[in-house]
């Protein structure tokens, strides 16, 4: 089907981004919407799947790349931000979408989070949140709430306050920092869409049930609500997030600043690097 | 009397400045030609501690110390026992002191040097802005016998840029030193000057890996910091952007690593260095790239462990964790230089085979080498350059993990067409699909192990010297020690034969038979407490049955006369 | 750009609606195929083509329209809810779902897909618009009849249907 209305309507392309694939994920996974709302972003900017790398590292949202077309990276558990930072600093022309779930990115993940925020490369993070372990069998994760007793490790509960994953972007200077839920896809796609055309480091938590650990959250559809405003103001985003229920979706804080630039130099050959090392009488 | 070789050691505390001085006797040694070695011993504080600042120069090439000194130049005692065991004295050396510091300590008094005062200290107060390590330099150099202009232009060289009073007061201190000389006489001189057809290179073991990786093309680093690695990653971060690349310094080495892996997956060669502690968190990542055929180089600069363990000082106890660190059957590159000019090669060998292989390699090089500087003939300039099988444009049906016939499949890089596929951790088909199937892992894990049965790595897997049927093997920094060793051996009429392997996985088990061919005894030596290198060889071919170890843990590195003497050991064992 | 005022927008609208409720009915249909369902997969997979008709009549009146299409965003079609309305809701799919559960999801999708038509209709004051609207929510109606009777085929499940007899495993 290649008619005159396939051209008009560009988002009809975001079938091209779709591996054929079938995904692992339970029926009735956030993660659908995310992989759907990711497709129709990427179609949405007219990108070439060759130049887009998707990096990931273990849990079932990692497994999100081999379901597109474009390049992906399944890595190791916890890593998958330094895997993309390494990869857009040394291929800056690339589309660079790093990927994970909660766990992977604020338990094993955490201190690359903190530091990607601060560092600043070009590149997007995107986190399905479903505050559980889903691979592992649905334990607790640093987002769950500390009275869920769901889990045979933690059969009392956490007993830890859940972390907060925006208000620690904002604090590591992440300079771009959204919340989007993965049942709205359209919404999702568009804040996806601004957070990939950042020029930065542009973090997205994105609130993704998990049917079969934590059924009770597909009565998150009721309670997330839009209400963020960009802004570019700290303690502006700081106040938002002070008042905010974990639900409230948009972008909360976009405030662009000079994106990671390794040091340049002028062109040496080797050499002239080598002579530094003779010594003649 | 002169000498071909000569050790001194200038030591000194609280930024009195031997390293500096010791630096600049090298320099000026490698400026009239001679090779030479400086290494280094300090407490553990970062500024004004004791330091020792050990030398050799020598009118032939060398890159380990002696096993004693011939002068010692103490500018105070502060602490000095802390080297007791390394600067080693006997009746023929000689110990020069500042009567103004106090007490000789005991072990020099019994070690049966002579002794010598200079007042450095009240010497100081007779120019403005004179120093004591200056005053020590002008001294010393006089007494070996190198050439005072040559040292006097080194001096201004290294001070080019502290301005005319640093550099003429520098140049007082020199002569105030020359003039103290005149009453002393020394042990030993050296020896004339070699004839030189080429010029020293002065550079350390970390400087000379940095520069191996660059020239094997790598293009990007990400590092951590730790000792004693540090200076390759800064090495790195000055360089690589002169060739288009760059640094990243990391948050840990998970990071480091997986910011080279991804680096590389983009098709960029990339290297980190670290030392053990680092090594440890990168096994994972390594594993990582083993399974997902992505080409990465690390470079261990090895030192005392477990744990933290002596950070400052050399031990080739990580050849375990190098070969062997990882779940799994992940087998993987590892080489080891043998000399700091060696750091050159093989890093740029072991770039050159990664990219080739598509698969990691760690460089084994230690403190030892890392942190020395040496003069050195220049190293040799190889061609090996990174080199990867790539995929190229529009490809139909393309499978990143083909089983093809010598292991390596081409490889496609994002921005390539028709050539996306997802790298994976997780076992996988052909196609890069995750796979649980036995077949898929079989096969896979057979392609892998095919690159390194296939691989023609020459013969540069080992440095094979002389024939006899004593054969010391050994790998890495403590080829040097003993290659001194077998040559101290041949002046008294025994040939000894030396191997030193420098690919060390995979192991090339029918050459390493070759090379042993008629070997009556053998005697391993490595600088490891548990004997890691003769328990990995075991495991791989049949020892010969008259096999010794000469295996001891750091910090004190095992020296030509350890060698000597368990040579001599098992000649005597044998005849008696 | 509102589909009750703008004859592009709606057309637009239409075809995406239909393709999009392709898309989905693909998606569950992998994902019951994944879970070994393969009753519920094959239904989902005829919706799939169902779709994929009315795409295809969708594209058709498209291509008569001379003014062309306005090249929207995803985030810039007016729909009623979170998603196009005859996207099947994620939410309400489960591995364990029998023909039952996957007839009544289509139903709620091709419920929504009239009351959307219905709506512009009642609301445009655009008569090619209201001319189309109608036409299209009268074949969403046939839809929605038909399913029903459709329904009335399977028996409501017991009520322990999706008791888990295999809980989860670990994967990763």
């Amino acid at each position: 089907m290649n008619s005159a209305v396939e051209k008009q309507i560009r988002i009809l392309g975001h079938k091209d981004f779709k591996s054929d694939y079938k995904p692992v994920w339970c029926a009735g996974c956030g993660d659908f919407g995310v992989l759907n709302a990711l497709t129709k972003a990427m179609a949405a900017l007219e990108l070439e799947p060759e130049n887009v790398a998707m990096i990931a590292g273990i849990g079932c949202s990692s497994r999100i790349p081999a379901y597109t077309t474009v390049y992906g990276f399944h890595g190791v558990h916890g890593r998958a931000l330094p895997l993309a930072a390494g990869l857009a600093v040394s291929r800056p022309e690339l589309t660079v979408i790093a990927t994970g779930g909660d766990g992977d990115g604020f338990s094993i993940g955490g201190n690359h989070f903190l530091h990607a925020c601060r560092r600043n490369v070009n590149m997007t993070y995107l986190v399905m949140d479903n505050s559980v372990y889903g691979m592992t069998k649905g334990q607790a994760s640093p987002t769950t709430e500390c009275d869920w007793t769901g889990s045979k490790l933690s059969p009392q509960g956490t007993h830890q306050p859940p972390l907060q994953p925006l208000e620690l972007a904002l604090a590591a200077r992440a300079p771009f920092i959204a919340r989007a839920f993965s049942n709205s896809p359209n919404e999702l796609a568009r804040i996806m869409t601004e957070a990939i055309e950042f020029e930065g480091f542009a973090f997205v938590q994105i609130l993704s049930p998990c049917i079969t650990f934590r059924p009770e959250q597909l009565g998150w559809k009721k309670r997330v609500h839009e209400g963020f405003e960009p802004t570019d103001d700290r303690a502006a985003a700081f106040a938002a997030l002070s008042d905010d229920d974990g639900f409230t979706t948009g972008i909360l804080y976009r405030a662009p600043r000079p994106a990671f630039r390794p040091d340049q130099r002028d062109r040496v050959d080797i050499e002239t690097i080598e002579k530094h090392f003779e010594v003649r009488s | 009397m002169p000498s071909d070789s000569l050790s001194l050691a200038l030591i000194g505390s609280g930024g009195a400045g031997v390293m500096t001085a010791g630096q600049t006797l090298l320099d000026a040694a490698a400026t009239s030609g001679y090779y030479g070695l400086m290494t280094r011993a300090t407490g553990p504080q970062i500024r004004g501690g004791e330091a020792a600042a050990i030398l050799r120069l020598s009118t032939r090439p060398v890159e380990c110390q002696d096993d004693r000194l011939d002068l010692l130049v103490a500018l105070d005692w502060n602490k000095a026992e802390r080297f007791a065991d390394e600067l080693i004295l006997d009746d023929d050396s000689l110990v020069i002191a500042d009567p103004g510091q106090g007490e000789i300590p005991d072990w020099i008094h019994d070690s049966g040097a002579r002794l010598e005062e200079v007042p450095f200290d009240a010497l100081t107060k007779e120019v403005r802005g004179a120093r004591a390590n200056s005053i020590a330099v002008g001294l010393v150099g006089e007494l070996i016998g190198l050439e005072a202009t040559n040292v006097e232009a080194t001096v201004q060289r290294i001070l080019q840029n502290k301005g005319a009073k640093l550099i003429d007061a520098a140049l007082a201190s020199l002569k105030l030193g020359q003039v103290a000389a005149g009453d002393l006489s020394v042990p030993a001189r050296l020896a004339a000057e070699p004839e030189q057809d080429e010029p020293r290179w002065l550079i350390t073991g970390n400087e000379a890996a940095g520069l191996g990786a660059v020239r094997g093309g790598v293009r990007f680093c990400a590092a951590y910091p730790i000792t004693p690695s540090t200076e390759i990653q800064e090495w790195l971060a000055a360089h690589l952007p002169e060739f288009g690349g760059c640094l990243v310094q990391a948050e840990d080495e998970l990071a480091s690593i997986n910011m080279c892996l991804g680096a590389s997956f983009g098709g960029t060669p990339a290297m980190t260095a670290t030392s053990g502690p680092g090594f440890s968190l990168m096994v994972e990542a390594l594993g990582l790239a083993t399974q997902a055929e992505i080409p990465v180089v690390v470079v261990d600069v090895m030192r005392g462990g477990p744990s933290t363990g002596i950070p400052t000082r050399s031990e080739q106890a990580d050849l375990d964790i190098a070969v062997h660190g990882a779940h799994g059957d992940a087998p993987r590159l590892v080489l080891a230089p043998n000399s700091i000019g060696d750091c050159v090669t093989t890093t740029q060998w072991a770039v050159h085979l990664a990219e080739a292989l598509q698969t990691p390699a760690v460089v084994l090089s230690d403190q030892r080498l890392g942190q020395a500087r040496a003069a050195i003939a220049p190293p040799p300039s190889c061609d090996w350059k990174a080199q990867r099988k790539l995929a190229k444009a529009d490809l139909n049906d393309y499978r990143r993990f083909a089983d093809a016939e010598d292991g390596v499949s081409p490889m496609a890089l994002p921005g390539t067409a028709g050539g996306e596929y997802t790298a994976t951790g997780l076992s996988h088909m052909e196609s890069a699909r995750p796979s649980a199937s036995g077949m898929d892992h079989k096969r896979q894990l057979d392609k892998r192990r095919r690159k390194f049965e296939q691989f023609d790595f020459g013969q540069n897997w080992a440095d094979i010297d002389g024939d006899g049927e004593v054969v010391v093997l050994t790998w890495g920094s403590t080829t040097q020690p003993a290659r001194e060793a077998v040559a101290r051996m041949r002046a008294l009429g025994q040939e000894i034969r030396l191997v030193s392997i420098r690919l060390l996985s995979p192991l090339k088990v029918d050459a390493l038979d070759e090379a042993l061919t008629a070997c009556q005894r053998l005697l391993i030596v490595e600088q490891s407490h548990g004997g890691q290198f003769h328990r990995y060889l075991r495991s791989h071919i049949e020892l010969p049955a008259s096999t010794h170890l000469l295996a001891s843990p750091g910090p004190l590195n095992i020296g030509p006369g350890d060698i000597v003497a368990a040579i001599e050991k098992l000649t005597h064992e044998e005849a008696a | 750009m509102s589909p009750s005022k703008d004859l592009g927008s709606f057309l637009a609208h239409a075809v995406v609606l239909e393709d999009e409720a392709a898309t989905r009915y693909r998606e569950l249909a992998d994902a019951m195929a994944v879970h070994n369902n393969p009753d519920v997969e094959a239904l989902f997979c005829k919706m799939a083509e169902y779709s994929d008709m009315h795409r295809a009549e969708a594209i058709e009146h498209a291509e008569q329209h001379a003014g062309g299409l306005p090249d929207l965003k995803p985030w810039e079609f007016e729909w009623p809810g979170d998603e196009s309305p005859e996207s099947g809701r994620l939410e309400s799919t489960h591995y364990l779902m029998t023909p039952f559960h996957a007839l009544q999801l289509a139903l709620e999708a091709e419920e929504g897909a009239f009351a959307f038509y219905n709506e512009i209709a009642t609301r445009t004051n655009d008569p090619p618009i209201r001319k189309l609207a109608e036409e299209f929510a009268a074949e969403e109606k046939q839809h929605v009849e038909a399913l029903k009777k459709w329904i009335a085929q399977y028996p409501e499940p017991p009520e322990n249907w999706d008791d888990d007899l295999d809980p989860p495993v670990p994967v990763d």
